[in-house]
């Protein structure tokens, strides 16, 4: 690249990929770690019981065995720390190894350490845990009301919460319509092709190195700090390649510190790679929601009121999950601007897996109430679905926005959204089409759509960038990739500020002990909030760059200017390069921008098969506005990955437990995943309504196709069915879902 | 467990391991040889992660033992390069397709369509049989069109003709 003023919205092929393709990536099971030992899980085989023992002989008397532990051999094991809502776990422990009862099934019982995998599996086949059963809870609303305590005295409801004010009774009695409905957010698997996985070696001075796949490593230095009795100082934590996360990799699961014990017992390097029929049983899942809804319109179409009911899976302890449905509470009004706006929360303990967030976190359930809900709403007026999201939308000039639910939306256009939406699908020509169809008798199209609007980054994140002597810059960031090119795309936006070339600028990123402070890299954060904060430590650079020459030649600091890596002041002119050859120049920023709301709209056009239910996906259009885009290749990428993600949650994906509490969908062909046999022709646009609170511009992308696709096709299949009660019709919308719906 | 001696060819060099009867040929691989370009992403046999080529022919390297594979000839992600280490076109049509995110699956469909395309490079001109080809293994980053992209221009057709392509 020869100009530099164009860096940002360049499609800069990734540095990552030189190695990733050759097969040199560094993954945690790709280490090679001295003397290191395999650990492996014994779970628990029910879903709710009492832990009457667990007898370990045989397994420990298995040659190349080197440990067989459970709690009691580990008495010094932290409890598992709750990830947001200290509330939701009083008088809720999560011992990471179960002490006397087990809540969920594969719940770790005890851990065996051996000289390799297999051998460390054949110990684990030898143990015997003993439990009596307990009756089993599999559903959150079922669960809040059973006498069945999870947790005796402590109820099952971890968390309960309101917003919006309580809806005028009178709302519901003088509306010219009223719709209800009930949706199940079913669970998911997050599916990442690299498991969990973890390696710790324990050092000579007490402290601990901590190989890890995941996605927020200074908060898991915290936390094993925090449990073990160590400073954090004393933690190193290093996030090598990651294959995928998607909201799973973010957590302080049990088998962490139960890993970190067992490598402090031995004196010896302990790894845990996390098996697929691990993975599937989870700990974690996601989605998990049971929700009830009721919209009242008038017969223009205007909404009036809104209200939604979610009780939320949290399975069995609820850290890692309690707050997701309280994300999907304050994004439940969507792109609309709604009078009398009512949310009631409950986060429920089950016997099902913990759930976690998932690739959207709460948005994809909130986006699909309320645009499952408007669609019904449409089809009872008998009116135009676009029509009745247009009578409705927050429009431009309102922003910024303040939600009844507690946001403040930063900007939008999502009329325009809809509008390329409708365009790019032909919306008018399918309608012709199935009007053709419908009057000719052939196989009934549906035309679905959904207008989201997504809320991305939180809090705050850390960046800082130093000029080196030989001419290159090193950007540092508290962000952490998982995959989505990072070393590509946050160079990207230094060399922009700084006015050089890309390729001078190198990131570094996931390790504790060269970056001081991070969040790490979920709620399609990283760009939004760590490149916000790369962006303004760039500025900053140049400022302290600027002030140390006037210093240097003793010139008034306006009187320094800055182009393109060079800086001047009437004759002189210096580079950053022998700035920094003079002594370290670096700047840090930690900066927390608002959160910022990005939105779109997705059309589906569907067919269903009237004998056999089988949907046929014949077209879907993506329109997203993820603000100012700094590298589309990357963020086009992950638009297509997640949309095929939320295909699977529409039509293949769901998590199933037999009675008992035992995951029925183990292994990658019972879990369906889409292929590429299950792409349907998609096209995508893009419109661009900059974050008008940083000077960057981006909001967050990442995770739109998982909120955006689900909706839209459920709506499309809703209206080749012609449905006009829809609760029958839920995802995954498998073939017997779609023909017993239709019946 | 008795161990086995045996001779593995990977990438044109000989290994030769004592191993036992059940290890994978997986496990052989990246803990023996230490060919860590191999992943391990479900051990059953359906995410194609692990994907081999034995004898020419692409195997999941999880659903073989190492035994099985005495004698033969295995290629691996990292024999895909040049020895002057110049990317095989798949590797570099899967980067200028941006055809890999976390790029833990790539090194499977790299060795999928390495072996596809060097029985019949003609797979790529017919849409169905480079879908039924692409359909073997999982990705959960790309959603997959990049892929196809990447194999057809690896193939030499720089005119993929998808016409759902989108961007």
């Amino acid at each position: 690249m020869s100009a530099t003023s164009d860096v940002i919205g360049a499609r800069l092929p990734r540095r990552e990929d030189d190695r990733l393709v050759r097969g040199a990536g560094c993954y945690v099971g790709d280490l090679r770690i001295e003397g290191c030992l395999d650990a492996v899980f014994v779970r628990s085989e029910a879903a709710h019981g009492v832990l009457r023992g667990v007898d370990l002989d045989a397994a420990r008397a298995l040659p190349r065995v080197a440990a067989a532990w459970a709690y009691a051999d580990l008495p010094f094991l932290p409890d598992v720390p709750p990830m947001m809502d200290p509330d939701s776990v009083r008088g809720r422990p999560w011992p990471p190894l179960a002490t006397d009862r087990v809540r969920y099934a594969g719940q770790p019982v005890a851990i065996v350490v051996g000289d390799d995998r297999y051998v460390a599996e054949d110990a684990r086949d030898a143990v015997r845990a003993d439990i009596d059963p307990l009756p089993v809870l599999l559903d959150p609303t079922d669960a809040a009301g059973s006498d069945v305590q999870l947790f005796p005295g402590s109820g099952n409801v971890a968390a309960e919460k309101e917003f919006g004010d309580p809806i005028d009774g009178a709302v519901w009695e003088q509306a010219t319509v009223v719709v209800e409905a009930s949706y199940r957010q079913q669970l998911l698997a997050h599916t990442y092709m690299e498991n969990r996985a973890i390696l710790v070696r324990p050092e000579d001075d007490g402290g601990l190195t901590v190989w890890v796949s995941h996605q927020a490593p200074h908060r898991l230095r915290r936390d094993i700090a925090g449990g073990f009795g160590l400073r954090e100082e004393q933690v190193h934590v290093i996030v090598p390649d990651v294959g995928g996360a998607f909201g799973g990799k973010s957590e302080t699961w049990p088998e962490y510190f139960v890993v970190v014990a067992a490598a402090r017992r031995l004196g010896r390097p302990v790894r845990w790679l996390e098996d697929r029929a691990e993975a599937l049983t989870g700990p974690p899942h996601g989605r998990g929601q049971n929700q009830r809804v009721r919209m009242a319109a008038d017969a223009d179409g205007r909404i009036l009121a809104y209200e939604l009911h979610i009780d939320a899976d949290v399975g069995g302890y609820p850290h890692t999950g309690s707050f997701v449905p309280m994300a999907t509470s304050m994004m439940a009004t969507g792109a609309y601007a709604i009078p009398q706006v009512h949310v009631r929360t409950r986060a429920v303990v089950t016997n099902t897996a913990p759930t976690a967030p998932y690739r959207g976190a709460g948005r994809p359930e909130a986006a699909s109430a309320i645009e499952r809900t408007v669609d019904l709403l449409a089809h009872r007026l008998g009116r135009d679905p676009g029509e009745v999201r247009r009578r409705n939308f927050i429009w431009p000039d309102a922003f910024p926005y303040d939600t009844p639910t507690g946001f403040t939306y930063d900007s939008g256009d999502y009329a325009k959204a809809l509008e390329v939406a409708l365009n790019e699908l032909d919306y008018d020509g399918w309608r012709a089409e199935q009007a053709r169809r419908a009057a000719v008798g052939e196989p009934p199209i549906g035309i679905g759509l959904c207008t989201y609007v997504e809320r991305s980054g939180a809090g705050e994140e850390f960046g800082a960038v130093e000029a080196c002597a030989d001419g290159s810059f090193v950007a540092l960031s508290g962000c952490c990739s998982t995959g989505q090119g990072h070393e590509t795309s946050f160079p990207q936006v230094v060399a922009a500020v700084l006015g050089v070339e890309p390729q001078r600028v190198r990131l570094i990123e996931r390790d504790t002990a060269i970056i001081p402070q991070g969040i790490g890299s979920f709620a399609s954060r990283s760009m939004q909030t760590g490149g916000a904060a790369l962006h303004r430590a760039a500025g900053r650079l140049i400022d302290a760059a600027r002030q140390r020459i006037a210093e240097r030649w003793a010139v008034p600091v306006a009187e320094v200017t800055y182009e393109a890596g060079v800086l001047t002041a009437g004759e002189r002119s210096a580079s950053m390069a022998d700035v920094a050859a003079g002594g370290v120049l670096r700047a840090d920023e930690t900066y927390a921008p608002p959160e910022a709301f990005p939105f779109g709209a997705y059309g589906a056009v569907v067919e269903v098969d009237p004998e056999l239910g089988k949907v046929s996906v014949l077209r879907l259009v993506a329109v997203d506005d993820y603000g100012v885009v700094v590298n589309p290749l990357i963020v086009d990428g992950q638009g297509r990955g997640s949309t095929v993600q939320g295909i699977g949650q529409a039509l293949y994906e769901d998590v199933r437990y037999d009675s008992d509490g035992l995951v029925e969908t183990r292994s990658l062909l019972d879990y369906l995943v889409p292929t590429i046999s299950e792409l349907p022709p998609t096209r995508f646009a893009e419109t661009c309504t900059p974050n008008p609170n940083t000077p960057l511009g981006a909001k967050g992308a990442g995770e739109a196709g998982c909120i955006g696709a689900p909706p839209a096709i459920v709506n499309a299949v809703a209206d080749a069915l012609g449905l006009r009660e829809r609760d029958a019709l839920q995802m995954p919308l498998t073939p017997y879902t779609c023909w017993s719906a239709a019946r | 467990m008795t161990l086995v001696h045996l001779t593995l060819t990977v990438n044109g060099r000989a290994y030769d391991l004592d191993v036992e009867p059940r290890r994978t040929l997986a496990d052989a691989l990246r803990e023996d040889c230490g060919l860590t370009g191999t992943h391990l992403g479900c051990e059953h046999g359906v995410c194609g992660a692990c994907t081999v080529l034995v004898d020419g022919e692409a195997v999941r390297s999880c659903l073989m033992f190492a035994v099985q594979c005495d004698g033969a000839v295995i290629r691996t992600v990292e024999g895909l390069a040049g020895a002057d280490g110049t990317q095989h076109p798949l590797q570099a049509a899967f980067s200028a397709e941006h055809a890999l995110q976390c790029g833990f699956c790539t090194p499977g469909f790299l060795m999928l369509a390495a072996g596809a395309l060097e029985a019949d490079p003609g797979v790529v001109g017919d849409a169905e049989r480079l879908r039924e080809l692409l359909t073997s293994n999982l990705c959960r980053c790309t959603g997959y069109e990049a892929i196809r992209r990447a194999v057809v221009a690896a193939a030499g057709d720089q005119h993929p003709g998808q016409p759902e392509s989108g961007r």
